[in-house]
This record gives structure tokens, sequence and C-alpha cells, in this order.
């Protein structure tokens, strides 16, 4: 270990100082990975956040990058920096569930998905797959299968994680991984950073390849970094995305170096809250939290204003109609042979789209360029648009109704209710966090930009953790890695490969 | 939409619901469909659906 880095320190650094105390020779990528795994085998036990742990592959991989650095050799962006995977991402030779173990429990693919291929490309060293919602079809982030993914920042409660990305929140947000990979069809990659306090990007429809990503819909899917900074989302968004030809819906488009926009200002940018429907319906701390960010933002240079999507009404109905019925299409040979083998609620969402007819399906995709086109126009005279990630924090496992001030809802279309407008309309979102309630969980903020305008919205987040210490704070429970108490835990030991 | 409509449907699809699932999913897909039906008062006719093949 070098003298000028503890394990302790190790765990916690971001992605960008961890590359450089690498390439540095101040750490090596097996000191790094090492202790990462002794992280992970001291606390994912209580966390449920690996479906698998790549140990032997990570550790061999971590002595090829250390003899390259120790040779001179050429070093990528991230060379030696361990990342965790959603199990939904294909991993050559690597077993990817989708989190559905009675049906896909013995799935090894023959290639990476094609943003893994481009990390590995980076030097970026696999270290395991990460539990989510089966099939990545829920925002709450259970899986009867592999364990409830638990949220660290509840040591007595098990609280849901968010998801469907919920391993990818946990671990980063536990300090298993800097950077997390995971997928945001209606809110998966932004709903568990808002949960688990840590910073996520959907980037636009379009930016980042699908290639090798188990789909859930189509024309909804997106994927991106999860990680601990706007600094690290940045240089991972610059390493993954890009056209690929294998996807016919990544842009031509140049992909820029998106940690140069990072200039630590925001003097003058026009930002638009979206109050009635997003601030407006979220829960008290919710808008206090985003209300003292909107008033950083306006300190920090920024001129404010509120706007309104008119559209939010038929969001929900038009998503999940679209949703629904590309599931159905993918599942429906599984759904008819082994429907048993499914989770009970990813069961009962799944046949929902044998009900969606194709006039009904097209009239959802025509709603969804109304959407585009009205986000498109608030866009047209401000920068970014601001509005909570979600109206609520983490609730405990098994909750199902929520009060969001005196009105009642339904956890899980809580949940969705912020995110899912933007897998509609294809934009992107940086989801940040902004504060934490009475109960000390994590709230979240969006920011969302114009298409293909990543580094506006990475340049704002940036800023604004410039300004603050919510994505630096660790959750006392596992900030030094003392074990949760499995026996609290309704959740599984994670395999080994 | 009844339930003998749902567990129609479902056949026609290739599922087979036990009379639980049917009950439980009947009033899902009614209200469901309730709500897709509100998007036919959109002025969406001149709206290219957002889905498109693209030959290049």
């Amino acid at each position: 270990m070098s003298p000028v880095v503890t394990q302790g320190e190790l765990v916690w650094a971001t992605a960008v100082d961890l590359a450089r105390l690498i390439a540095g020779k101040d750490v090596s990528p097996v000191e790094a990975v090492r202790a990462q795994l002794d992280r992970i085998a001291a606390l994912d036990a209580g966390l449920s956040a690996f479906i698998t742990v790549c140990e032997e592959g990570a550790l061999e991989a971590a002595r090829e990058a250390e003899q390259t650095v120790m040779a001179g050799g050429p070093l990528g962006p991230l060379h030696g920096v361990p990342v965790g995977l959603k199990d939904l991402f294909d991993t050559r030779g690597v077993l990817t569930t989708g989190g559905a173990r009675k049906i896909l429990g013995a799935r090894i693919p023959e290639a990476d998905a094609t943003v893994v291929a481009r990390l590995r490309a980076a030097g970026a060293i696999v270290l395991g797959k990460l539990n989510m919602h089966e099939f990545a079809y829920g925002p709450e982030g259970l899986n009867d299968h592999y364990g409830h993914a638990r949220n660290p920042w509840d040591p007595l409660v098990h609280r849901i994680a968010g998801g469907s990305s919920s391993g990818s929140g946990v671990a980063v947000a536990a300090g298993l991984c800097p950077i997390a990979l995971g997928s945001d069809t209606g809110g998966s990659i932004r709903i568990p950073a808002s949960l688990c306090g840590i910073t996520g990007l959907k980037p636009t429809y379009g930016r980042a390849s699908r290639t090798g990503v188990m789909p859930l819909a189509w024309s909804m899917d997106h994927v991106g970094p999860m990680t601990r900074s706007a600094a690290d989302a940045a240089l991972v968004l610059s390493l993954m995305a890009g056209y690929d030809p294998a996807d016919p819906s990544t842009s031509v488009l140049p992909v820029p170096h998106y940690p140069a926009a990072l200039t630590g200002t925001i003097t003058g940018l026009r930002v638009g809250v979206l109050s009635a429907d997003f601030l407006e319906a979220a829960a008290p701390a919710v808008q206090d939290a985003v209300r003292a960010a909107l008033r950083l933002f306006e300190q920090l240079g920024a001129v404010v204003d509120e706007v309104r999507l008119e559209s939010m009404e038929h969001v929900p109905v038009a998503a999940a109609a679209i949703v629904a019925s590309e599931a159905f299409a993918y599942h429906a040979p599984w759904l008819r042979r082994q429907p048993g083998d499914y989770q009970r609620d990813v069961c009962e969402r799944l046949r929902l789209g044998a009900f969606i007819s194709g006039p009904h399906y097209v009239r959802a995709q025509q709603f969804r360029v109304v959407v585009r086109d009205e986000v498109n126009r608030l866009l047209a005279r401000r920068d970014v648009l601001v509005a909570p990630s979600t109206p609520i924090t983490a609730t405990p496992v098994g909750q199902v109704q929520v009060s969001i001030g005196t009105t009642p809802s339904d956890v899980r279309g809580a949940l969705l209710s912020f995110t899912r407008p933007f897998n509609l309309s294809g934009h992107p979102v940086c989801s940040i966090p902004c504060g934490f309630s009475s109960e000390g969980l994590p709230i979240g903020l969006q920011i969302i930009g114009r298409p293909f305008d990543e580094a506006a919205i990475l340049r704002v987040a940036d800023t604004f953790q410039r300004a603050t210490d919510w994505h630096t704070r660790k959750p006392s429970a596992v900030a030094a890695a003392p074990p949760l108490d499995p026996a609290r835990t309704v959740g599984g030991a994670p395999r080994h490969d | 939409m009844t339930s003998a409509a749902v567990e129609g449907l479902a056949r026609a699809a290739g599922l087979v619901l036990s009379p639980d699932e049917l009950q439980a999913l009947a009033p899902v897909v009614a209200r469901t469909l309730e709500m897709l039906e509100r998007l036919e008062w959109l002025p969406l006719a001149s709206a290219e659906p957002a889905t498109q093949y693209r030959v290049l």
C-alpha cells in the first residue's frame, strides 16, 4: 500500500483521482482492486449489491495493468480503475442474468457489450455484476432471487435502493466501486442515484450504445454512468459514448471530451425550474432541499425562472404503453412457457403489454413527439431545466403506499413520476445529490439539458458539487466498513467467479 | 373491459391466467385502456410517431 493513501481513502477515491494515483505510481491497480474486493467481502452480504463478483478476473486484469504501469506502457484514462456493471450488460465469459435467476441464471455471453468493451479499452477493470430489479422492470430495485439491494443510508431499516439499477446505486454509495454502469428506461439510473445519494447520468437517447445490453424497451432504453461525482460521470461518458454500427439508434455526432466542459462557472446560465407537477408535487423535505439548491444556483450567477410541462398529464400512460408493448414483445416466449419463473410484480407488469393494441402503441409514440417538442421549446430560451429527481426519499422494502404531504400515492408511481418524461423525450439528464431528509436519507436533483448537450448539464452538476459537499458524504453505517448485520437484510451472498 | 374479454385476449396472446391472476389483472387493464383512450382526444394526427424505420 502506498504510504500516501490508506485503504480507507482508496475505496472512497473518485475515479479521476484513482486514475491519477495509478498513473503516478502512488497506487498499484492490484491495491485498488484488492481494496474494493476486501470491502465487498466485508459488506456485501448485508447490502446485496453484487450478483457476481469477478475476483479472479479482476485481480488478473489488475496484475496486467500493474505490469503496464511499471513498464511505462500507454495508459488509458481509466487504467486500473475498478468498475461494476448492472447485470444486464453482457460480459464475455461472465454470468449475465438480468437479475432473472430462474430464466437466465446460467447465461454466459460470448462478447462484451459495446460500452463495456470501450471501458475495458480505456483501462477499466470489471469488478463484478450488480443487482437489479428483475429484467430492469421496477423502480424500487427489488429482486426476489438475489435479494433486495439495501440502501446503505439507513443502518436500522432495510430501505429500497431505487431501481432498477439498485446494485449500481448501492455499490457506488457504499464505496464498493467508484464507477458503475446502469440502464434507464423510466428512471432506472436517476432513481437509485437519487435514493442512494450519488451522481447518475442518463445521456441523450442515441448517445451511448445499447449493443449487448439486455433490453427492456428498445425505444426508451438508455445506458449511462453512476458515480460519486459529476467529474467522474463526465470522464466515463467521454469513454463510453459514440456511434456504434451495431446499434442503429446511436448518433454519428462526435463525442466531446466532457471533462473539458467542467469550467466551474455557471454565470449567466438560464435555469428553468419545473415547478407545477414536479417541485410542487414533491414531499416537503424534497422541496426544501431543491429550493435551497435553486438559491445556490442564483448565488453562483444563474438566472432562474419557473416553467411548466403541460403534457405531463398523459406521460404516465404513454410511457407505460410503450414500455409494456416493447417489453411484452421481448418476453412473450418466456411469459407463455414459464411465467412462474418471474418474480410476481414483474410478471404482472409484463402481461399488461398483451392488452396494448397496435394503434395504442402508435398513438403513444405520436404523443412522445409532443413531449419532446415541448421540452425543446422550454429549452429554447433556457440552458437547462431542473426538478427533483424523485418526489420522495427511500421507503422501507415492502411499503407500497406513501403520503406526499397530505396526498396518498403508490410508491412505484411516485418514484417514476419525475424521471420518465425524459425517457419519452430522450433529453439528457443528470441526477445529483442536493440534500438529506431529517431521517438522513438522500435527496436528488435532476438537471435536464438540450439533446446531445451533456456538456452543459455536467458543467452545472460539477459547479454545484464544487460549492457543496452533499456528494462527498458517506453513509455512516458503511463509512468505516463495519459489516451490516445480514440478519437484518432480505438478501443473499454474492456469487464468485 | 370485462374479465371475460381480458381472459379471451390473454388466451389469444398465449397467456394462461389463474382466476386470481385474472381478477387482479382485469381492473389494471381496464384502467390502462381507459387512460389510453384519452390520447385519442389529443390533436396528434400530424405527429409522426417517434419510431421510424431508417434504411441507413
